[in-house]
């Protein structure tokens, strides 16, 4: 346990050897060659349709996309519930947490006298995918999708997601809310233990 | 120059020549950062160097003294956006301090985990870019591709890969997913090979090692008064890193090194990145290792983020969400000082608390500002061409530089 201080040799000298020219290019090029030969044999692999046995970093987009971990945090959707209804019972919390201010939520009233949102305007182009909204969110009501894809548009105003393109279903992000919920271990699991 | 043609011949006079004037930057490719040198040279010599910053420049500090203070993460992750997760560490810790609480020791291991992992992508960033601009692509992609993986495992953790917004006072946001600790390992066996590859590439190359041996260099006493801090500091062989001088964190129990050099050129500052990159891989094995269970965050609601569960069922921890969203944790009135080592040198918050939930200011000492003012000093006198070098190895992050 200890942190140490480490010389670092810059006395690089080069030997006769490495100072002829043909050498040193040879032992350069083996190592460029080596990953050369490596990308070329994944081309091969793509042709033989054996995609998945390749060792490439780059992937063939837009045929073939990433699937991003769980954790990821995409563009954030409403969570339409099973009954066909909003969750989101329009608090504002995640109006008040979100650091560019690109929520404006204007709420209503249903005849039960539940709380929802009239209107819910998200505007994607200040939106920086922070995740606040989500973590402040009391209703499990807005959550960061794995959406990643073609969000680019071309004009700020057609950026501005309105409650009708924000709405998902919630089996298609049950994942994700079982995500949220297991983060922050909770206080009173932690209390009872002490 | 005279005695090389006939003797007594006066170039400058016979000629007319006269300091020739230019415009390098902002948006010349090896200014990355958006940064604008005003340069007099004779020749290729440069005689005068102004340095122009401030192109990145969007009010960081006013801008977090609009937010509360949880939500001056994001804000900190465009610091030095190669390396965002320390940045975070870094203010999240003087928060606490001003607060005055600690976090669980797992917290911290995870800290110390999002850290490294943060240095890592830094340093790769910067060596990389300096051996593209000195002509090596190849050692360029192989280091980009060391990034990605570095990358790949920061989103598995954070959510992101640039923008982490992972750290929160009083916590992190999220605990290591399934299976990090082998996917971490993969990507350690494979970036050690890039490594090599990326070093076989270079520390034998004359070109490379013409090019950054005695340029850019700067004496010890000199560096220490320009406040140098960081990889450019150790490379004039003074053992200063916050991580040694005042452990924070966890890192007083770790085992690793602190590479220094000893003339304080480009190449020892180039090799001492290099070399702390192999440093932070082994810190990160022993924290993947040693990293015990627990809590994450502080058992306290006023000061951390409740779970969704306590937001449902436990009334405290849903009052004070309540509270601490529309008003902003209220931490005591103060201020404090907190430095960490960031990839670039020491990084230091400065935050005033009026009590409210704001703050009221948040001031921060970028490593890179200190050591861009003393550009001057190591390229007046120098070529021209030398001038990328040592501007590369200074690794100014236009983000930090400017806020
Ligand atoms: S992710 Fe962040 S910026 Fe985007 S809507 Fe949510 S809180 Fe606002
Ligand atoms: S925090 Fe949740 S419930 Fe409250 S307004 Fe936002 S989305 Fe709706």
């Amino acid at each position: 346990m200890a942190i140490g201080i480490k010389k670092v040799d810059s006395n690089i000298t080069l030997t006769l050897w490495e100072r002829m020219y043909a050498p040193e290019i040879i032992r350069g090029l083996y190592i460029t060659m080596r990953h050369f030969t490596v990308n070329l044999w994944g081309l091969a692999l793509e042709a033989l349709g054996r995609r998945d046995k390749r060792k490439i970093m780059t992937v063939y987009y837009p045929e073939e996309t990433l699937t991003p971990p769980p954790a990821y945090r995409g563009r954030p959707v409403l969570v339409r519930a099973e009954n066909g209804l909003e969750k989101c019972v329009a608090c504002g919390l995640c109006e008040v947490a979100c650091p560019p201010k690109c929520i404006k939520i204007t709420g209503g009233e249903r005849e039960n006298g539940d709380r929802y949102p009239l209107t819910y305007e998200l505007d994607g182009g200040r939106c920086i995918f922070c995740g606040f909204c989500e973590e402040v969110c009391p209703k499990d009501a807005i959550v960061m999708s794995a959406e990643w894809r073609e969000l680019c548009e071309y004009g700020r105003a057609r950026m501005v997601y309105q409650k009708e393109a924000l709405l998902y279903p919630q089996r298609n992000l049950q994942k994700r809310i079982n995500l949220i919920r297991s983060r922050y271990f909770g206080v009173s699991r932690y209390r009872g233990k002490a | 120059m005279s005695e090389l043609i006939r003797p007594g011949y006066d170039f400058h006079k016979e000629t007319h020549t006269e300091p020739m004037v230019i415009n390098m930057g902002p948006s010349h490719p090896a200014t990355h950062g958006t940064v604008r040198f005003f340069l007099t040279l004779d020749g290729e010599i440069i005689e005068q160097i102004e340095v122009e910053i401030g192109y990145l420049h969007r009010a960081f500090e006013k801008e977090c003294e609009n937010q509360f203070w949880n939500g001056v993460f994001p804000y900190t992750d465009r610091l030095d956006y190669t390396a965002a997760a320390l940045n975070n560490v870094g203010y999240a810790l003087a928060a606490e301090k001003l607060i005055g609480i600690t976090v669980p020791e797992r917290c911290q291991y995870l800290r110390v985990i999002a850290g490294e992992l943060a240095r890592l992508s830094g340093h790769y960033t910067n060596l990389g870019a300096a051996a593209l601009e000195l002509g090596a692509l190849t050692a360029f992609i192989y280091f980009v591709e060391a990034r990605e993986l570095v990358w790949d495992l920061i989103e598995s953790l954070c959510g992101a890969r640039l923008t982490h917004n992972y750290v929160r006072i009083g916590g992190v946001t999220a605990d290591l997913p399934e299976g990090f600790a082998e996917h971490a390992r993969e990507v350690f066996r494979r970036n050690r090979e890039l490594w090599d590859d990326f070093a076989k590439l270079l520390l034998k190359n004359r070109i490379f090692l013409d090019r950054m041996r005695a340029t850019g260099g700067i004496s010890r006493q000199d560096a220490i008064e320009w406040g140098f801090t960081g990889p450019c500091l150790r490379a004039c062989g003074v053992p200063y890193d916050v991580r040694r001088a005042q452990p924070y964190l966890v890192y007083g129990q770790l085992d690793f090194d602190i590479p220094v050099g000893e003339t304080g050129d480009n190449l020892d500052r180039f090799l001492v990145r290099l070399e702390e990159i192999n440093q932070s891989i082994r810190i990160l094995e022993q924290c993947l290792e040693r990293i015990p269970p627990g809590p994450i965050n502080v058992d306290n609601p006023e000061w951390r983020q409740p779970s969704k569960d306590d937001i449902h069922r436990d009334m405290e921890s849903m009052i004070f969400h309540f509270k601490n969203t529309f008003e902003g944790q209220k931490i005591p009135a103060g201020e404090v000082y907190q430095a960490i080592e960031g990839a670039n040198g020491e990084l230091g918050f400065y935050l005033v608390s009026s009590g409210a939930g704001k703050p009221l200011k948040c001031r921060v000492r970028p490593p890179c500002f200190a050591l861009t003012s003393a550009m001057p000093l190591m390229v007046k006198g120098a070529f021209l061409a030398d001038l990328i070098p040592t501007f590369d190895m200074i690794n100014l992050i236009g983000g930090e530089c400017d806020r």
